[in-house]
C-alpha cells in the first residue's frame, strides 16, 4: 500500500532554493576594491555607470580595519584575481602590491597632467586627489602661529597638550614610516621616541583625535586634511598648519589616492576605462569639493578654489616606492614601540 | 543511524568547517613557530588570560545567582527575565562598547573586562538555570528539611558547579578572542594590547602568511584549553542525566527575599541590556541635540529605508546559515551521541570555534577561491557567507542537538526500529520531533551568531552587503542619530526570532541541549 505523504513537504527545499538565489548576484563588468570611504567614492562610480553602461560592484573596506582587508584579499586571490581595480585611499600599500608583482601596468592618458613624482615609473600605480598631513589647532587653546611643525609635539612647552594617532595603521603608519626616510634612522626613532615617552596623547586614529581637538580635550595634533575639514565643516574652532614650511623643514607630507589595474584582471579592458574616469580632472575636482576637500594634483587644476591649496604647503619630498617597500618592516618596529 | 546520511553531512561538515582550518594550517613551515614564545607575546598572553579570568568572573558574579532565581526560585516576573537574561549575549559586543564608553570614564582593561564580562553572562546563568533544573526534588526537599534554604544551597552548589563552570569557559573563551572592544576603549591613551590584537595586526601587510598563522597558535591553544573542559563539565553539570523516576522540584520560596531578588535581576538586565539600548533610542531620537519621539521615528525610518537592502542580505545570509546547520546538526548530533567515538569526534567540532576568526575568514578565501566554475560561483556571491557561517557556527547547533539526543531515550528508536523504520526515517519522526525545541534553539543561535559576525567575514566579498559591516563602518566615523538607528534596528533583527518563539512558542527555547 502507498504510504499517504504529509502536504507540504517540499516546502523548506523551496525556501532553501528561493533563499540561494537570492543569495547569489549577478556578474558585473567590472570589480572594484575600494578603500576610499564609501560615502565619497560611491556618486563617483554611479557617474561612471550611467556614463559607460557598464555595472560595477564596489567593494569597500571597514574603516577601522583598513590595510587589512582589501590589500589582504588582493593578496590571499593571487591565484586567481577576481578584483579589475584598486582604488586605494593611500599609496604604501599599493607600492608594497606593486612590488609584488600583482598590479599591471597601465598609463592612462587621463594622468598626464598628473606630476611625474605621484606616478610609478612603471605605470603600475598613478596617485591623484591627495590628503596631507597637517597639524589640527583648536584656536580657543592654541595660536596656530606659535607651532611650526613637528618637533613642537615633543616640546616640553606643549607637555600634556598636544596628540597623534599611533602609528600603527593608516596614514599615520605612512607618515611615520615616510620619516624614516626623510629624516633618517636616528632623527626619526628619536622623534618618535619622544612622542612615546612624553606626554603626548596617543590616539586610535586621526578622526577621533580631530574630534577630541575640536571638543577642546586637546591643543593641537596631527591628523589628515579630509579630516580636517570635517571639523572646519561643523563649525569647530579649528585652523590648519602646514608643518615644517621653513628652509631646514621636511615640509607637508601629501598622501595621495592610487588606482591601479590588477596583474590578470578578469575585466582589462573595462577596468582601464574606470581608471581613465577615476583620474579624471572632473572626478579630481569633485572630491577636492567634496566634504574630504581631497588636494587636486592635475596640473589643470592648479587654479581650483580649495581650503587647503597645495600652494600654501611646502611639500615633503618622499620616494613613495621606499616607504611602500619599507611599510611592513617599520610596523613590526613601531609596533614593538607603541604597543606594551 | 542512515550510514548515506551521516556520510554526505559528515563531508559537508569537513568541507565546511575543517578544510579552512586545514588550509591554514598547511602553511605553517617548521621555521614559522621559530621563536614565537618571544617575552613581549609570553606578556601579552598573560594579559589576555586576565582578561578572559576577569570577564569570566564578572559573567559568573552575574550569570550564576541570575540563572538560580530565574529557573529555581520564586522571584516575581520570572518567566518574563528568563529570555530577557539572555538578551545581552545578542547585542554584538562593540555596541556594548560604544554605550559604556559614553556614559563612563572608564577606559582599558577595566572597562574590557566589564563589557565582556555584561556580554557573556547569559552563557553563565544559561548553564547554571540548567543545572539547578536537574538537581531530584527529593533531594531538595530532604535537604529543606533538615537546614532550610541553606542547607538546600550547599547541597546544590557542588552539583550546579560543573555547569556554571561551563558557562565561565565559555566566556573566556568569547572574551579572549575578542579584539574590537579592547580596542575601541582604548582609543584614546595608552592602548590596552591583547593578543587577538596582535593576530590581527599579523595579518597587515605583507607579513608572511606561515608566520601570520603561526602567531594565532597560543592563542588556538588557550581557547582549546578552556573549550574542552567545558565540553567535559557540560556533560557533567548541564547534561548531568536524568534517572528515569526524576522528580522536577519546586521553585523555592524566597520569602522576604523575592523582592530584593527581583531588584538584582532588574538591574543586571538593566546594566547589561537596558543601558545600551536606552543610550541608543536616545540618541538616535537627537541625543544632546534634544530628544524628541518624532525625531527618533524619524531617525528609524530613514535608517531602516537607507539600510533596508543590507538588512535583508544579512537576514537572508543568516537565516539560510541556520537553516543549513539544523539538519547537519541533528544528523550529526545524533551520530555523534549514539556512535562509540563521539566523544573524540567532539574535538573536530571545536576547531572552527577556536580558530581565530580572521584565520577562518582566510582559510575561506584560499578554500574557495578557485578556477572551478562551482567554486567561483559560491566565492563571488553570497552563497561564500552562508558557507562561512555555517563552518563558523556549526559547532553550536551540533552540541546543543546532541545534549538533545543524550537526554532522549534511544528505547523510541529501538521501537520503531523493530515496527521496520528505516534510519532515515527514525531521525526525521522520533529524534527529530523529541529534539525539536533544541533545534530550534541551535537555529535561533545561529542566527544570532551570524548576524552580529564581523571579523570572519570581513575579508569575504559578500560580507560587504550586510549590515553589520555598514554599522561597523558608520559607527567608526561618527555616533549619530543614525547610526544609533542603525543598531538599534539590527538589534531587533537579531532578538527577533527569541522573541517571536518566546511569544507564541508552546514549549521553551534549548540552547544547552
Amino acid at each position: 500500500m502507498k504510504r499517504a505523504r504529509p502536504p507540504h513537504r517540499s516546502r523548506p527545499a523551496l525556501v532553501g532554493l528561493a533563499l540561494s538565489a537570492a543569495a547569489c548576484a549577478p556578474e558585473p563588468d567590472i570589480i572594484l576594491y575600494c578603500a576610499l570611504d564609501e560615502v565619497h567614492a560611491a556618486p563617483i562610480v554611479r557617474t561612471f555607470e550611467e556614463r559607460s553602461g557598464l555595472s560595477v560592484r564596489a567593494e569597500y573596506d571597514i574603516e577601522a580595519h583598513k590595510t587589512v582587508g582589501l590589500v589582504r584579499r588582493i593578496r590571499e586571490e593571487r591565484n586567481r584575481p577576481r578584483c579589475d581595480v584598486f582604488w586605494n585611499n593611500e599609496i604604501a600599500h599599493t607600492v608594497s602590491l606593486a612590488d609584488d608583482g600583482l598590479l599591471a601596468a597601465y598609463d592612462s592618458p587621463s594622468a598626464a597632467d598628473i606630476p611625474e613624482e605621484f606616478r610609478d615609473p612603471q605605470r603600475r600605480w598613478t596617485g591623484f586627489a591627495a590628503r596631507a598631513r597637517v597639524l589640527i589647532v583648536n584656536t580657543d587653546l592654541a595660536d596656530p602661529a606659535q607651532i611650526g611643525g613637528m618637533w613642537d609635539l615633543v616640546d616640553p612647552r606643549w607637555r600634556g597638550q598636544c596628540g597623534m594617532a599611533r602609528p600603527l595603521t593608516g596614514t599615520t603608519l605612512t607618515h611615520a614610516t615616510a620619516l624614516f626616510s626623510v629624516l633618517g634612522e636616528e632623527r626619526a626613532l628619536e622623534y618618535l621616541t619622544g612622542v612615546k615617552q612624553g606626554d603626548v596623547h596617543l590616539t586610535s586614529g586621526n578622526a577621533t583625535l580631530m574630534r577630541l581637538v575640536s571638543a577642546g580635550e586637546f591643543a593641537w595634533g596631527w591628523t589628515d586634511t579630509d579630516d580636517f575639514n570635517v571639523a572646519l565643516d561643523r563649525g569647530a574652532p579649528v585652523a590648519a598648519v602646514f608643518p615644517d614650511a621653513g628652509p631646514d623643514g621636511v615640509g607637508t607630507l601629501l598622501i595621495p589616492n592610487t588606482v591601479c589595474v590588477l596583474a590578470q584582471a578578469p575585466h582589462p579592458d573595462a577596468a582601464r576605462r574606470l581608471v581613465d574616469f577615476v583620474l579624471s580632472a572632473e572626478v579630481e575636482e569633485t572630491l577636492a569639493r567634496s566634504r574630504s576637500a581631497q588636494i587636486p594634483l592635475h596640473a589643470s587644476l592648479t587654479d581650483l578654489e580649495h581650503p587647503l591649496p597645495l600652494e600654501r604647503m611646502k611639500v615633503m619630498q618622499v620616494d613613495y616606492a621606499r616607504v611602500g617597500a619599507e611599510i611592513d618592516e617599520r610596523h613590526g618596529q613601531l609596533k614593538e614601540m607603541f604597543l606594551d | 543511524m542512515s550510514r548515506p546520511l551521516v556520510i554526505a553531512a559528515a563531508a559537508v561538515f569537513a568541507l565546511a568547517c575543517l578544510a579552512p582550518v586545514v588550509v591554514m594550517a598547511a602553511r605553517v613551515g617548521p621555521d614559522d613557530v621559530e621563536g614565537l614564545l618571544s617575552p613581549r607575546t609570553l606578556d601579552l598572553l598573560g594579559r589576555t588570560v586576565w582578561l578572559g579570568l576577569g570577564a569570566s568572573a564578572v559573567a559568573v558574579v552575574l550569570g550564576a545567582p541570575y540563572g538560580f532565581l530565574v529557573a529555581r526560585t520564586d522571584v516575581p516576573c520570572a518567566a518574563l527575565l528568563r529570555p530577557l537574561g539572555l538578551v545581552p549575549f545578542m547585542l554584538p559586543p562593540l555596541f556594548l562598547a560604544i554605550t559604556w564608553t559614553a556614559v563612563s570614564e572608564v577606559r582599558g582593561a577595566p572597562a574590557t573586562v566589564w563589557i565582556l564580562g555584561a556580554n557573556t553572562f547569559p552563557l553563565v546563568a544559561l548553564f547554571t538555570a540548567r543545572a539547578f533544573e536537574r538537581i531530584d526534588a527529593r533531594r531538595e526537599e530532604a535537604a529543606l528539611l533538615v537546614g532550610g534554604l541553606g542547607a538546600t544551597l550547599r547541597m546544590e552548589l557542588p552539583l550546579i558547579l560543573p555547569g556554571a563552570a561551563c558557562g565561565a569557559c565559555l566566556a573566556f573563551v568569547f572574551a579572549v578572542n575578542d579584539f574590537a572592544v579592547p580596542d575601541y576603549v582604548s582609543s584614546v591613551g595608552p592602548k590596552f594590547n591583547v593578543y587577538a590584537d596582535e593576530i590581527f595586526a599579523s595579518w597587515q601587510g605583507d607579513q608572511e602568511a606561515g608566520r601570520a598563522v603561526a602567531t594565532a597558535l597560543p592563542l588556538v591553544l588557550l581557547t582549546l584549553a578552556m573549550l574542552l573542559p567545558a565540553l567535559a563539565l557540560r556533560r557533567r553539570g548541564a547534561l548531568a542525566t536524568i534517572d528515569g523516576d526524576f522528580r522536577s522540584p519546586a521553585p523555592l520560596a524566597l520569602g522576604r527575599l523575592r523582592w530584593p531578588a527581583l531588584a538584582f535581576c532588574l538591574i543586571v538586565v538593566a546594566l547589561c541590556a537596558g543601558l545600551p539600548l536606552a543610550r541608543l533610542t536616545w540618541e538616535a531620537g537627537g541625543g544632546a541635540r534634544g530628544w524628541s519621539a518624532a525625531g527618533f521615528r524619524d531617525a528609524m525610518s530613514r535608517t531602516l529605508d537607507l539600510e533596508r537592502t543590507f538588512l535583508a542580505n544579512s537576514l537572508v545570509y543568516s537565516a539560510l546559515a541556520a537553516t543549513l546547520c539544523t539538519p547537519l546538526a541533528l544528523i550529526l548530533g545524533h551520530a555523534l551521541e549514539r556512535s562509540r567515538r563521539g566523544r573524540a569526534l567532539e574535538f573536530l567540532a571545536l576547531l572552527p570555534l577556536a580558530v581565530p576568526a580572521i584565520l577562518f575568514g582566510i582559510g575561506n578565501i584560499a578554500l574557495w577561491n578557485r578556477d572551478a566554475a562551482l567554486m567561483a560561483a559560491v566565492y563571488n556571491g553570497g552563497a561564500m557567507i552562508v558557507v562561512l557561517f555555517v563552518g563558523r557556527f556549526l559547532v553550536f547547533p551540533l552540541l546543543i542537538s546532541s545534549g538533545a539526543v543524550a537526554a532522549l531515550d534511544p528505547r523510541g528508536e529501538e521501537a520503531a526500529e523493530l515496527a521496520g523504520a528505516g534510519p532515515a526515517a527514525r531521525l526525521a519522526r522520533i529524534v527529530a520531533p523529541g529534539v525539536r525545541p533544541s533545534l530550534i534553539g541551535g537555529w535561533t543561535l545561529v542566527f544570532v551568531l551570524a548576524m552580529r559576525e564581523l571579523d570572519a567575514a570581513i575579508l569575504v566579498p559578500a560580507a560587504n552587503g550586510t549590515v553589520i559591516f555598514k554599522a561597523f563602518n558608520r559607527i567608526h566615523f561618527a555616533r549619530d542619530d543614525a547610526v544609533a538607528a542603525l543598531c538599534l534596528l539590527i538589534v531587533f533583527f537579531i532578538v527577533l526570532p527569541g522573541l517571536l518563539w518566546a511569544l507564541f512558542g508552546r514549549r521553551r527555547l534549548e540552547v544547552i541541549g
